[in-house]
């Protein structure tokens, strides 16, 4: 791969000692391609991933593995309009989107 | 910034956690990495007043007590690189993003340092590595 970020995966460890992951509901917002949602859904997460770049959402839904298909949902979305009700979510992550 | 962090407010649980993760507000630094090697070319100098912006609605939410933070810690990140053309790809996406100048002088002097370690050794594990520490906040919603 010509362009890593974090193949040490210190952002996944640091992010396991926060909570335990599993079964908990996560949105993700600035999910990006989808690196950290994978991560995240390994540790048993159900993660709601959003990011305003329809582009990069395309490129998550393509590299998602079938195993994680009923954990992770990508979608198109903005921080500042989020379309969900109220109190929904055990998590918000910011990744890399404040 | 502080309306995104009312939002994640709206949709989280009572005593649901916010996670904010990103870059720290610091330089990163630019080099080689082969052979277990660290050989660093140079410092980057991107614009860092959206990253300050982002703390001080952090801290606002805090004042506000909409939001207590849990805890914090700071820990390395490094992004790698195998092509100068990658590289510049990352540069170009600085400028893009608004985020810094142009870094040409670097593009240049990481070309320069490539060349001159190409005639000493040629190794196929060879790197280009950005590095700098990432910030990892959790708050908890105490509304």
């Amino acid at each position: 791969m010509a362009y890593r970020i974090d193949p040490e995966k210190n952002e996944i460890k640091a992010l396991k000692q926060v909570t335990n992951w599993r079964n908990k509901r996560v949105l993700e917002i600035g999910c990006g391609n989808g690196r950290l949602t994978r991560r995240l859904a390994r540790l048993g997460a159900h993660i709601h991933a959003i990011d305003p770049n329809a582009d990069l959402i395309k490129r998550a839904r393509e590299a998602l593995p079938n195993s994680y298909a009923s954990r992770i949902r990508f979608n198109v979305g903005k921080s500042t309009k989020l379309s969900h009700p109220n109190e929904v979510f055990d998590v918000v992550l910011f990744a890399w989107s404040l | 910034m502080v309306h995104a962090l009312r939002e994640a407010c709206r949709v989280l649980k009572g005593d649901g956690l916010l996670i904010d993760l990103r870059p720290a507000p610091v330089h990163r630094h630019v080099g080689i990495s082969e052979n277990g090697t660290y050989v660093k070319v140079g410092v980057m100098r991107e614009f860092l007043s959206d990253d300050r912006s982002a703390n001080g609605a952090v801290a606002e939410m805090i004042n506000s007590r909409r939001l207590r933070l849990k805890m914090r810690t700071r820990f390395e990140c490094i992004r790698t690189m195998d092509q100068l053309s990658d590289f510049k790809a990352r540069l170009d996406e600085l400028v893009q993003l608004g985020k810094g100048s142009s870094h040409d002088w670097l593009l240049r002097r990481m070309k320069e340092t490539l060349a001159s370690r190409a005639s000493d050794q040629r190794s196929r594990r060879r790197k280009i590595i950005m590095r700098g520490p990432m910030d990892l906040r959790v708050l908890i919603k105490t509304e």
